[in-house]
């Protein structure tokens, strides 16, 4: 057992350090810096959504496709809201409530009444409502160039030749924070001990009297912050357009099955690694165009991985 | 005659078969013990669904657990679960079709043999009711038609009573021994319902945390202390 | 016995729509609804895969507009290079689709549902980039073919001339697509499939071989997404990347839930929506992103409520109506 994830972590080593080289090689160690560093942050984007959405996953048994449209929503919002010249910090405030709020409703309306239907459903509607509120947003914000910067875009600073804007720095911290507290979250409190024993079992749970919907709310919460977050860093360092935010739910669910939908450690792990490959490949003239699916294919080759030596049997407990 | 040869199973660090061991000689046998003591495990041995450690299983020479899971039913296995598996959206006939579907080659009268075992279960009159319409009893039934179809080697019965009247699971006693005496296979009966297994199983085999505590002639085994401490204790209590 | 033959009454009301469609439609119909219903015939034959794999075998595939391009893209492709009949490209892309769709199911066969409808949304995102990235042919040169203005056209059907032979070819299609699907459910693989949607440990058991029936099914979605796209290449002669977004296969999928996945008039109607409604409401002068928000909404009504769908309600109302009149009948 031991010996199989420590394996697992070098052989995921010598890979990255294999494709560092192998893309890197030859390239100005600025313009190599420069790629390093925005891909460690994309990463962490992926990361972070990724996260999100395990720990929902994992509580409720709902795997959320529509995290990413509700990160849109509430980007859309605080770039409005910022138009119209408001206080910034309130406008990033509301634009993670808003997300956070989109997220809970269906959390406390719909999800429930879902509650007993196979897992695949359950993804299939929030599919559902990633529509409605992709097609809300857009109706109310035509798609037209806009932008969303933060202040924290002008502040910057030099780490090993390589420059990481402040924003960066946030978002790769706040991943790598997310991972650390939602570890403790779930280890040292009883919230989180309930929800470690929602993920295990739920009917069990239920006889055990731990308050299922309470324990849900929570999570559903918690997964709504993330989405809200994780939609407004996504706006300023790579793209405001609703489309694009609401879909970078694929790329997240990519690192999140390198997690097998379960493991945290490894979806930050994995979505930071997937973000840093996929721009290192603009050094590649081939494979320049085709970057964005680099975190696909790296899924897909990791779902071989893990089946690898798997029998089809019973159905697993979803 | 099957051969159970020191079939262990482990799940982690837990052991739920130790070196289970059975010669079965007699067409109709039974499996019995308390709930968790392996019986589910060793069915799911025979099957294909749980890789055992060690062991082996043979029937006339060949070793079914080198057979690929899905080619196990080809060659003769046949089981029925705890909840009985019949797809609501094909006929009761088709129900029964599909095992021979996947069976060796072999032409001959398919749509005969089908007939043949509804006829034998008395569900000839329902061939062509789907199977959201059938009930408990019928789908048991239906469940026995199909375990029945393909010159079956063994056929495995999972609780096959649970859910079923009193009457109803006489008969469908009755229809299990039949069908063992008709197709010659070697018919494993695992159930809860320890009357239905002193009136059908000429054998039976207890275990008890993964370990067998007795095997031989039904009448003498349910008599055998260690198997009513075991087993029996736990059944008063229940009831 | 219900022989493999025997028609059901919503099979004859398939086979006098689609005689309907044949005869009919095409004459009535005027240069603007000739190509519509061309298209909607088009993406009726790619959402019968969709809907087939979800209603028999319960999996979720959100790849089937992507597969249409990859369809598209080789017909396209092979009618710029050769001068095989349209009608041969056509089916080679269905060939090549068949084996695309074949890869989506492996790397998730062996595991949870889930992970196969997940391993799909990836691979609509991942389709979606490369067209953006390399476009369709348009008769440019070299692999790609791009160029920065389309030249000529590829050469149209053998079979079928005019917009009304190509709508009237399409409707064929459409016709021996649904036939092929039944063809497999009344037969060996229709009842394996019954039994792995079951469970898969009873599939198992019964001696079906589940993960070449799991593929199966998805190599036949593949081929008719295939043939779906070829054909919408041969009607319009040039294709767009942007009508093979991610955001379209999703569509395509959560329409076959809302129309009635299990029914040929559900895969119509799915069909009808996603070609007709954002029409329609452009028409209206409402914006057309309105229509996700009402297909979003018909699924989660769909899902919580009416699994089976507009096409069962449809249904249960004739049923319904029917039996009403006979009691009448008798009644009198």
């Amino acid at each position: 057992m031991k010996w199989e994830v420590w394996s697992g972590w070098l052989l995921w080593a010598a890979l990255m350090t294999a494709i560092l080289l192998s893309l890197g090689w030859g390239a100005r160690p600025q313009i190599l810096g420069l790629f390093l560093a925005s891909g460690l942050a994309a990463g962490s984007l992926y990361a972070l959504g990724g996260i999100g959405i395990v720990l929902l996953y994992r509580t409720t048994g709902v795997l959320n496709l529509s995290c990413g449209a509700a990160g849109a929503a509430g980007a859309m919002t605080t770039w409005q809201l910022l138009e119209w010249g408001w206080y910034p910090p309130a406008t990033w405030i509301i634009g993670v409530l808003l997300s956070l709020g989109v997220t809970l409703f269906y959390g406390i309306v719909i999800a429930p009444l879902l509650a007993w239907r196979d897992t695949v459903v359950k993804a299939v509607a929030t599919l559902g409502y990633a529509l409605i509120i992709l097609g809300l947003v857009a109706f109310i914000w035509i798609d037209e160039p806009r932008k969303l910067s933060l202040p924290t875009d002008s502040m910057a600073i030099k780490l090993m030749g390589m420059r990481f804007t402040v924003t960066r720095l946030i978002v790769i911290g706040a991943s790598v924070g997310a991972v650390t507290a939602i570890w403790a979250y779930l280890r040292y409190t009883n919230m989180g001990l309930q929800m470690r024993a929602l993920a295990n079992d739920r009917d069990h749970s239920a006889l055990l009297g731990i308050p299922i919907r309470r324990v849900e709310t929570v999570a559903w919460t918690i997964s709504g912050a993330f989405a809200g977050f994780t939609g407004i860093m996504f706006a300023d360092l790579i793209r405001l357009e609703v489309v694009v935010i609401t879909f970078m739910v694929i790329p997240s669910i990519a690192a999140a099955i390198c997690g097998r939908l379960e493991n945290l450690a490894v979806v930050l792990v994995a979505g930071i690694s997937m973000g840093v490959i996929e721009n290192l490949l603009t050094l590649s003239p081939t494979l320049k165009g085709v970057r964005p699916i680099a975190p696909f294919v790296i899924a897909v080759i990791v779902l071989f991985w893990l089946q690898r030596g798997k029998r089809l049997t019973f159905a697993e407990r979803a | 005659m099957l051969e159970i040869k020191d079939v262990t199973v482990k799940f982690g660090g837990v052991t739920a078969l130790n070196a289970v061991s059975a010669s079965f000689t007699q067409t109709v046998a039974g499996i019995i013990g308390p709930n968790g003591a392996g019986k589910t495990t060793l069915m799911n041995v025979l099957s294909g669904f749980v890789t055992p450690v060690a062991g082996a299983v043979n029937r006339d020479g060949q070793d079914i657990l080198t057979i690929r899971p899905h080619r196990r039913a080809h060659w003769g296995l046949r089981r029925s679960f705890q909840r009985e598996e019949i797809a609501d959206d094909l006929t009761t006939f088709e129900n029964v079709m599909v095992q021979l579907d996947h069976g060796r080659a072999g032409g001959g009268d398919l749509r005969g043999e089908v007939e043949q075992a509804l006829a034998f279960v008395g569900m000839s009159d329902r061939a062509h009711v789907h199977g959201a319409e059938l009930n408990t009893f019928q789908r048991r039934l239906t469940d026995v038609a199909k375990c029945m179809v393909g010159q079956p080697q063994i056929v495995m019965f999972d609780e096959p009573a649970g859910g079923l009247s009193l009457d109803e699971s006489k008969h469908l006693g009755g229809l299990i021994r039949k069908m063992g005496a008709e197709t010659g296979a070697q018919v494993l009966v695992i159930d809860h319902d320890v009357d239905l297994i002193r009136e059908i199983c000429i054998e039976t085999l207890v275990l008890d945390f993964g370990e067998r505590i007795a095997f031989g002639p039904t009448a003498e085994v349910l008599d055998d202390p260690k198997v009513k401490a075991a087993y029996l204790g736990i059944e008063e209590v229940e009831a | 016995m219900r022989g493999i033959y025997h028609i059901t009454p919503s099979g004859w009301a398939g086979l006098a729509f689609a005689a309907f469609c044949f005869v009919v439609l095409p004459e009535i119909s005027g240069r603007l609804w000739l190509s519509v219903f061309t298209s909607t015939g088009c993406f009726v034959v790619a959402i019968a895969g969709v809907a087939f794999v979800y209603a028999r075998l319960g999996m979720v595939s959100l790849t089937q507009v992507g597969l249409m391009g990859i369809g598209g893209w080789v017909t396209l492709r092979l009618g710029y290079y050769w001068d095989l009949p349209f009608e041969v490209n056509v089916l080679i892309a269905g060939l090549v689709c068949m084996v695309f769709g074949c890869l989506l199911a492996l790397p998730a066969l062996r595991m949870r549902g889930l992970y196969l409808a997940l391993v799909t949304l990836m691979a609509a995102g991942g389709l979606d980039i490369i067209f953006v990235t390399f476009q369709f042919p348009n008769g440019g040169e070299g692999f790609w073919g791009v160029a920065m203005t389309g030249g000529q056209q590829i050469a149209g059907p053998v079979l079928a001339a005019g917009p009304e032979g190509y709508l009237r070819l399409v409707v064929g299609v459409a016709l021996l697509s649904f036939l092929l699907i039944e063809a497999h459910c009344r037969t060996k693989p229709g009842r394996a499939w019954a039994m792995i949607r079951r469970s898969e440990a009873s599939a198992i058991a019964v001696g079906v071989n589940v993960a070449l029936y799991k593929t199966w099914a998805f190599a036949i979605a593949g081929l008719l997404g295939g043939i779906a796209g070829g054909l919408l290449a041969g009607s319009i002669g040039i294709l767009d990347a942007a009508t093979f977004r991610a955001t379209e296969s999703i569509m395509l999928f959560v329409l076959a839930v809302v129309g009635g996945s299990r029914y040929w008039l559900g895969v119509v109607i799915a069909a009808t929506l996603y070609k007709i409604l954002p029409a329609l409401l452009n028409n209206w002068g409402v914006s057309a992103d309105l229509s996700f928000v009402i297909f979003g909404a018909g699924l989660l009504h769909a899902v919580i409520t009416a699994p089976d769908g507009i096409a069962k309600q449809i249904y249960d109302g004739v049923a319904g109506s029917v039996t009403k009149k006979k009691q009448e009948a008798t009644r009198a």
